[in-house]
């Protein structure tokens, strides 16, 4: 799979860069407000993987959803190029952690990757060769006739990134997508979404908790952590374009973002 | 026990499971009742002479069609404007707030006592009839289905929100397949329902239907005929009831699927940050 050595090779022009300016989020007001985001700052350049490391509780998922555009800042703003994302953007897909209430499983799999075309008034017909595509893009050709319940874990994930490439996402956002799943499966789904970034030149924002999964995916880790989470380190790891997991896991280097990364996280107090 | 050579053993084993007490009670009943002189409970040998001679001969079976069809029509017409409304006030918040104590209300209303009044304004016929049941059904039908629609799941909200899906689509493909289960148990409630009150409402103004022939039969004293006609009715029941199950089954096949995948347990790792 890792073969390509040059990611301008695909570099996508309509790929457009995230800006993140100042982001601020609350819930709650007046004296019981609790302040979960505190001024971030973070430009994701088009065609990066970015990867968002912090300790549990850290507001990672917050910060993605401000992101997504499903949950507006308190203060500051999220702009995609020159758009400032208020709602929901076109360009976004989102994968999720919980695949499994995430897929509708009325749908069969197919149905699922090509319903948010058929939001956007995709025909019939186009809607069924994007699916077909999609799916096999990530590795599932031919699944369009199978309901959710018949895949397991780590293909019902495959399903739901599928679902956000036929959407034409030229950024992914994935919160802790691999979290529940079993380490095999895990690996294979890392380079998987490492394949398609290069291939396709989307940028990618993946929020984990595991930082030997965000050093091997990323172009830069963005360290999260305190109350309200501030960015307290912006790694960029050095690796090259082409991981392996056996070979990128046993660099020195690697083990030196590792431990640069966690003696951060660990640092401060949870 | 398992019988891998003979699996058809198997299923006539569990169906005989099934049957042997309602054919112990029917045979009790006829032996019990053979030769009965009471003119109250007349021997089941005559009330099932009774019962085919009208079927096959008398008006029953026309009768049967004339109820049947008031059912289907009342059913039909509140499961449309149950489903249709109780989208639409699960959908939208504040239709929810403004609806909820006056729903409560009409629902703690039992349909039964709304019969006679109906019947005197709306007069003899079936659209009184058609009316009740449909009053009577829309109820269950519409309360579920608000339940339902609210209890969509979040994650499956948040997809929809996140890809954009215009809301007639969010109605019709998301939260109209997630309540389809709270539907169907809906629907099965109003099907019990809806036979009661088809036979009651023959009881008023009526000069055909099932529910006719009972009370018919019941002011002429022959009470052979008001057993007939009551056997028959539960009979219906039974079938129909039966009949939904296997409906049921078919259209919520992915979520009787996927519920059995659910409590599968499986590993997952803590929450997220």
């Amino acid at each position: 799979m890792n073969f390509m050595s040059n990611i301008n090779l695909t570099a996508n022009p309509a790929v457009k860069p995230m800006v993140v300016d100042g982001l601020s989020k609350s819930y709650g007001s007046g004296a019981n407000a609790v302040k979960v985001l505190e001024n971030l700052n973070l430009q994701v350049n088009s065609g990066e993987f970015i990867c968002i490391v912090g300790p549990s509780g850290a507001g990672k998922t917050t910060l993605l959803r401000c992101l997504s555009g499903l949950l507006p800042p308190t203060s500051g703003e999220v702009r995609v190029g020159t758009e400032k994302v208020s709602e929901p953007l076109a360009e976004i897909g989102l994968v999720f952690q919980d695949y499994r209430g995430s897929l509708m499983p009325w749908m069969r799999a197919g149905e699922n990757v090509a319903f948010p075309l058929q939001g956007k008034g995709v025909p019939k017909a186009e809607r069924h060769r994007r699916a077909a595509q999609c799916l096999a893009d990530v590795g599932m050709p031919g699944v369009e006739d199978r309901y959710p319940w018949e895949l397991s874990g780590g293909m019902q994930q495959r399903v739901a990134i599928a679902r956000a490439l036929a959407y034409d996402a030229h950024i992914l956002l994935m919160d802790e997508p691999f979290g529940s799943l079993d380490a095999q499966t895990r690996f294979d789904l890392e380079d998987l979404i490492l394949d398609l970034r290069r291939r396709l030149g989307i940028s990618i924002i993946v929020v984990t908790h595991d930082i030997d999964e965000a050093v091997y995916l990323a172009d830069r880790v963005v360290v999260l952590s305190g109350h309200p989470a501030t960015v307290i380190d912006t790694v960029s790891i050095e690796l090259g374009p082409d991981r392996d997991q056996i070979a990128t896991k046993s660099l020195p280097l690697f083990a030196e973002y590792r431990s640069r990364i966690l003696n951060q996280i660990r640092k401060l107090p949870a | 026990m398992e019988n891998r050579m003979f699996p058809i053993f198997d299923r006539g084993l569990s169906l005989l499971r099934q049957i042997w007490l309602p054919a112990l009670l029917v045979v009790a009943w006829w032996v019990l009742s053979a030769g009965s002189k009471s003119f109250y409970f007349p021997p089941l040998s005559e009330i099932l002479g009774a019962l085919w001679h009208d079927l096959v001969d008398g008006p029953l079976a026309y009768y049967l069609a004339v109820s049947l069809a008031n059912l289907a029509m009342g059913l039909a017409i509140a499961i449309v404007l149950g489903v249709g409304f109780g989208l639409l006030i699960g959908e939208v918040g504040v239709l929810r707030d403004v609806t909820s104590p006056t729903l409560n209300f009409f629902r703690a209303v039992p349909p039964a006592a709304i019969v006679p009044i109906v019947i005197i304004a709306l007069g003899v016929g079936a659209a009184p009839k058609v009316f009740i049941i449909a009053l009577g059904c829309f109820w269950p039908i519409l309360l579920n289905t608000i339940d339902g629609v609210r209890g969509t799941a979040p994650a499956v909200r948040e997809t929809a929100r996140a890809y954009r899906i215009p809301s007639h689509l969010v109605i019709f493909r998301v939260a109209l397949p997630a309540a389809m289960p709270q539907i169907m148990a809906g629907i099965r409630v109003a099907l019990a329902v809806a036979l009661v009150l088809m036979v009651i409402s023959e009881f008023f103004g009526a000069d055909s239907g099932v529910g006719f022939y009972i009370t018919e039969a019941s002011t002429r004293f022959a009470t052979k005929q008001a057993w007939a006609g009551t056997i028959l009715v539960g009979i219906l029941g039974y079938v129909l009831s039966a009949a939904f199950l296997v409906f049921e089954r078919r259209v919520l096949a992915w979520y009787f699927q996927d519920v059995k995948r659910l409590r599968r347990p499986t590993a997952t790792t803590g929450r997220k940050g």
